[in-house]
């Protein structure tokens, strides 16, 4: 193993919403950065559903008012479907909190802003293993060259091989993680505001619980882009992978197919397919440190990630943890050195932090998910409930009249309460 | 020691592109490009006889300056200068007016070889190496899969479909690789960190080559293209039968019947 002739301060591995929000913290206050990247362009390993929370990116990147947004969302849609019925419930108001957009031209702008910072920011380069010497990180191997730095910062995302070939965390299980497969669908602008009801520069962020899944325990998702619908599954994968019968692609496909939802995308041209990871068990119930000597772990890497199942929060949390991460390097700077003692600022950071308070409080909401009446029975029910009230033009049910038929056979009470309690428990 | 020069192309990238069914032509906007991929053989083979003999290797492109991502891949490989030849003067040019600037390039470099990928995944005429050659009266093999030095000759190996062709070529000379025969290397970080740290790119205008503009660009290219005609798409009915096997030899037996495709003879 060569050294290379250049030395950093700082290695960030991952040029996605977390390495590149710590690489540009660090640039900034004058360190001297190098965020190395695999893809071919920041972000092109980067998948999200299609929505970002803006004020924590706020937070963190100066001029995040030029960066590129889409749509803000001002319409949320939650829908409960099965077979061809869907009941739906819609929130529409005019505020700027989150928006649409291309999760890879938003992470280019990050990085773009890495290098006015004065970071270093090499795409095309695959970080083989990090380098670590008498217990401590000392930098990353490249192929057969080493370049050496006096702290690491791994965001590499939630596939951690680096963190996993370090033995600093265990095999990723099947069952911590959810699979998230898309399809970005063209339309044209005008089209996207008349089918979905949006203003100019309006966003629409749908979420659907019942068997559009094709069964799968999970959801389906619909975000408006600029020109552009995308259109997708997550699935838990631990349920998913004994019950999954065909390609997971074929699901997305009979998604984009599902009678309801064809008319959307009958004039469309698919652009891109998509599938990716997603921590689905979240930090506080994984087993692994967020730091070491010479080591910080920031975004899906740390399991940071946010799955109310009616709202994700992935590319903010990813990014503010990053930020965190930086401030980290900053004091341990401050104190001496990269050590394990003064990088565990890290955590103490976090734990204070809007990410760990949501993160605790909604820590039962991946149990509740694999509750598998939330995907079946409940879409079902309400959708009976709806057909007796409205397509009963001689005899009209009492709403509870309706409700008890509707579930006669499928839930009892018992069961139907304890399900209530656990979800208002958990969300 | 060998003085090597690499051309090479930057070029759409043709497994996303769109043609344009009304007008013919090369749907451009939106598609990210890339270091042709014959051509990135082409700085393979250099690097490999760089790698046995020493020597150096400086790539040139003729392009718009997007095409320094690709000048900063190939550094990345391990070339050792790179120069976009770029300017508003060279647009529009053919592959005689493109060869004639490279060749006025390359005129002002010290070489001992120059090599070429077969061609272009853009436009696949196999022109420009020819061209280049013969701009600067040097021997030229093309299809080239080996390349050796023996006694200050190069050695190279033709492939053709049934033969192997060997020549022995003084230097310099001007060679283009056949494509498909070597993986190019992956990017080195030392090398990407050179290019980030001490930009060894070149920018080279008309301004510093002074060509007269009778010769370059639109003006010097005599090549019209009068039309481009689309195949047309053969529709297909994909039609699927599920369930046994033997009952499916029958309905397949009897759609092709249908079809007209089959006979009872």
């Amino acid at each position: 193993m060569k050294e290379v002739g250049y030395k950093f301060d700082v290695i960030v591995v991952g040029a996605g919403p977390a390495g590149s929000a710590a690489a540009y913290t660090l640039a900034k206050k004058g360190f001297k950065v190098l965020l190395v990247e695999r893809g071919r362009v920041p972000g092109s390993k980067n998948v999200f559903g299609g929505r970002v929370y803006a004020d924590p990116l706020r937070d963190v990147f100066d001029g995040f008012d030029e960066a590129p947004i889409h749509r803000w969302v001002t319409k949320e849609r939650i829908s409960l479907v099965n077979g061809e019925a869907m009941t739906s419930f819609e929130f529409h108001e005019r505020k700027r909190t989150s928006f649409t957009t291309y999760l890879t031209e938003l992470a280019c702008w990050m990085a773009r802003k890495v290098e006015e910072a004065g970071g270093t920011v090499l795409t095309e380069i695959t970080v083989d293993e990090l380098v670590v010497e008498d217990g401590k990180v000392t930098g990353i191997r490249v192929g057969d060259e080493k370049v050496s730095s006096d702290v690491v910062i791994d965001a590499e995302g939630i596939n951690r091989l680096l963190l996993e070939r370090a033995g600093l965390v265990p095999k990723l299980e099947v069952r911590y993680a959810g699979l998230g497969v898309k399809e970005v669908i063209k339309l044209s602008k005008k089209e996207i505001e008349d089918l979905f009801g949006l203003d100019e520069d309006e966003g629409l962020a749908w979420l659907m619980m019942g068997d559009v899944t094709g069964g799968l325990p999970g959801g389906a998702f619909l975000y408006t882009n600029r020109d552009s619908v995308s259109v997708g599954l997550v699935v838990m994968l631990g349920e998913a992978v004994k019950e999954v019968r065909e390609h997971i692609s074929r699901y997305v496909e009979a998604l984009r197919l599902h009678p309801l939802l064809e008319r959307y995308f009958r004039n469309g041209r698919i652009m891109e397919y998509s599938a990716h990871l997603v921590p689905e068990y979240t930090w506080p119930s994984l087993p692994h440190r967020l730091y070491a000597d010479g080591l910080l772990v920031a975004g899906d890497a740390a399991g940071l990630l946010l799955n109310l199942g009616y709202n994700f929060r992935g590319v903010d949390y990813a990014a503010y943890s990053g930020y965190l991460a930086a401030k980290a390097v900053e004091k341990a700077h401050e104190m001496g050195g990269m050590t394990s003692e003064n990088l565990s600022v890290y955590e103490r950071m976090l734990e204070e932090s809007f990410i760990m308070k949501q993160l605790r409080k909604f820590r039962n909401a991946p149990k509740m998910r694999e509750n598998g009446r939330l995907y079946t029975t409940y879409p079902e029910v309400v959708n009976s409930v709806m057909d007796q009230l409205f397509h009963s033009p001689y005899e009209i049910p009492k709403v509870m009249e309706a409700f008890k038929r509707a579930k006669d056979g499928k839930i009892g009470w018992l069961d139907l309460v304890r399900d209530l309690l656990e979800v208002v428990r958990s969300v | 020691m060998l003085k090597m020069v690499v051309g090479i192309k930057w070029v759409p990238n043709t497994t996303s592109v769109n043609i344009d069914p009304k007008t013919g032509t090369l749907i451009r906007e939106g598609i990210p490009s890339v270091v042709n991929p014959h051509d990135l053989e082409a700085v393979e083979m250099a690097l490999r006889l760089k790698d046995e003999y020493g020597g150096k290797v400086t790539v040139i492109t003729m392009s718009p300056p997007s095409a320094i991502a690709g000048l900063e891949h190939v550094l990345g490989m391990g070339a050792d200068e790179a120069i976009l030849v770029s300017d508003r003067a060279f647009a529009g040019a053919d592959t005689l007016a493109t060869s004639y600037v490279l060749a006025k390039v390359i005129e002002r470099l010290d070489y001992d070889l120059i090599i070429f990928g077969q061609e272009t995944i853009d436009s696949s005429t196999a022109h420009v190496g020819a061209q280049v050659a013969s701009w600067l009266d040097l021997p030229y093999v093309y299809y080239v899969t080996h390349a050796e030095l023996r006694d200050r000759k190069l050695v190279v190996r033709r492939s053709l479909e049934n033969a192997h062709e060997t020549y022995e070529l003084e230097l310099p000379a001007l060679i283009s690789v056949a494509m498909h025969t070597l993986h190019p290397r992956r990017v080195k970080v030392s090398n990407k960190l050179r290019v980030k740290l001490e930009n060894p790119i070149k920018t080279w205008s008309n301004q510093v080559l002074g060509l007269d503009p009778e010769c370059i660009g639109l003006r010097g290219s005599p090549t019209a293209l009068s039309k481009i005609e689309m195949v047309p798409k053969v529709p297909r009915k994909n039609e699927v039968f599920r369930g046994d096997a033997r009952e499916a030899a029958k309905w397949l037996l009897e759609k092709l019947m249908e079809e007209g495709l089959l006979k009872l003879g």
